[in-house]
């Protein structure tokens, strides 16, 4: 007998059998969200004193935050009792804003290629239908909103749901009906939006709820949205997070913690030093090329959407070992910069021997990091 | 925000095909010349801007 686990399903299959099984559950995740779970956090775990948002801790998440108070970003070990989440991201107010400006607003974003959503039919007649859901928590009840918008053809969805039992985790479910006008690009681009509103001002609440699909208009987005930094008592925890086709929600995908890291690191990958057992961890093997510079090739570990963009801790926090010589890094550069690549070089002002072999390594510190970011 | 943008060139005196970015709280990026990705598209919509230029020291 031979036992074969697919997610949450096991089955046994005698040996002698010939199987016919249907692959489309197993190759494609049925949750168009990535890393739902909040289980991965490249960047951080914790950054305090957020006033812009951005890609904070959990990665695939992106926090749009403008002028409305300020936060600590986190990923956070209090989850829903008995619902197999070990993370959960927080927002926590620690400057508020009780009076929002029309313009200021905060939401929790996540963005998605159109090449995999093509399955859902958007702009056709067979446009599938889609259910979001996510436990939430807050000490902040009332409404809030969760909209998708549609980046190709700037139209948007709005549903609200309702925060009923402060300090409290709560089971939540969004279903949003199929559009049948406007296709996503079935391409590596930015096609859709699925946008968690914690704050809106008066251009984004003005109007009535667009709870249809239609042409984005700003002030039918997040009408009726409570103001989560209306007092640094405030926090905001979300976990579970799955958006799936059809009109009910399913149990929540749990995926192996390799597949959900390799998910993510399609758009985003750091190489660092950061957990090693060593504070002189290696970062790639290269070739000293003159007296003054050895090149180093990184090859990542999940090929990227696009060429990605590159950043790193400063040079001096990496050494160029070559030779029996351990230098130290005095600028660096990144060139090459292909989806599964890119050269490194590591600059020294003495200590190198133009021809060695040589391997790049962190200077004596856990903090040297690599980023190649191909967010959306 | 960005700050400066420079062309940047390889060992072999031609264009490395890659941007460095100096940002306005001084964070340095590398950016390829792709189309798809986000922050050269931000180096587009920045060159548009009226006195913003991509420093081009050649090789």
């Amino acid at each position: 007998m031979a036992i074969t686990r697919i997610g949450n399903i096991a089955s046994t299959i005698p040996d002698d059998s010939i199987q016919n099984v249907k692959m489309s559950n197993i190759v494609q995740s049925k949750n168009i969200i990535i890393n739902g779970d909040m289980s991965i956090a490249q960047r951080a775990t914790s950054v305090t004193g957020n006033t812009a948002g951005g890609y904070t801790t959990v990665d695939r998440w992106n926090t749009i935050l403008t002028t409305a108070g300020t936060y600590t970003i986190s990923q956070s070990t209090d989850v829903p009792s008995g619902s197999g989440f070990a993370n959960s991201m927080k927002f926590d107010c620690t400057t508020a804003d009780a009076s929002l400006a029309a313009g200021d607003n905060m939401r929790l974003q996540s963005k998605f290629e159109g090449q995999n959503l093509q399955y859902i039919k958007k702009g056709t007649s067979n446009a599938e239908s889609l259910t979001a859901s996510f436990w939430v928590k807050s000490v902040k009840t009332g409404i809030y909103i969760l909209e998708l918008e549609d980046k190709d053809n700037s139209r948007t969805i709005s549903k609200s749901y309702t925060i009923s039992s402060a300090n409290t985790w709560e089971k939540k479910t969004v279903t949003f009906p199929g559009d049948t006008t406007g296709a996503f690009g079935n391409d590596n681009a930015r096609s859709l939006d699925v946008m968690f509103w914690l704050a809106a001002g008066s251009n984004f609440t003005s109007g009535t709820l667009s709870t249809t699909w239609t042409s984005t208009t700003s002030a039918n987005r997040a009408v009726g949205q409570v103001n989560l930094s209306d007092s640094t008592s405030n926090e905001w925890y979300i976990t579970g997070v799955q958006l799936e086709t059809g009109t009910t929600a399913s149990e929540f995908e749990f995926l192996p913690v390799d597949v959900n890291l390799a998910r993510c690191q399609r758009y985003f990958e750091r190489t660092t030093a950061v957990g090693a057992g060593s504070n002189y961890v290696n970062f790639a093997a290269g070739v000293v090329q003159s007296s003054g510079n050895a090149s180093y090739c990184f090859l990542w570990k999940t090929k990227k959407r696009a060429n990605p963009t590159m950043s790193s801790t400063a040079a001096s926090t990496f050494l160029n070992e070559n030779g029996g010589s351990y230098p130290a890094g005095s600028s660096i550069s990144f060139g090459q910069i292909n989806t599964t690549s890119a050269q490194c070089d590591l600059a020294s002002s003495s200590g190198l021997t133009q021809g060695n072999g040589a391997l790049m390594k962190s200077n004596g510190t856990y903090n040297a990091y690599i980023d190649a970011s191909s967010e959306l | 925000m960005i700050n400066t943008v420079e062309k940047m060139y390889n060992e072999y005196g031609t264009s490395s095909g890659t941007y460095k970015v100096t940002n306005q709280d001084g964070t340095i990026l590398w950016v390829p010349n792709d189309e798809a990705n986000t922050d050269y598209q931000a180096i587009q919509e920045w060159a548009e801007i009226e006195g913003n230029n991509i420093i081009d020291n050649g090789a």
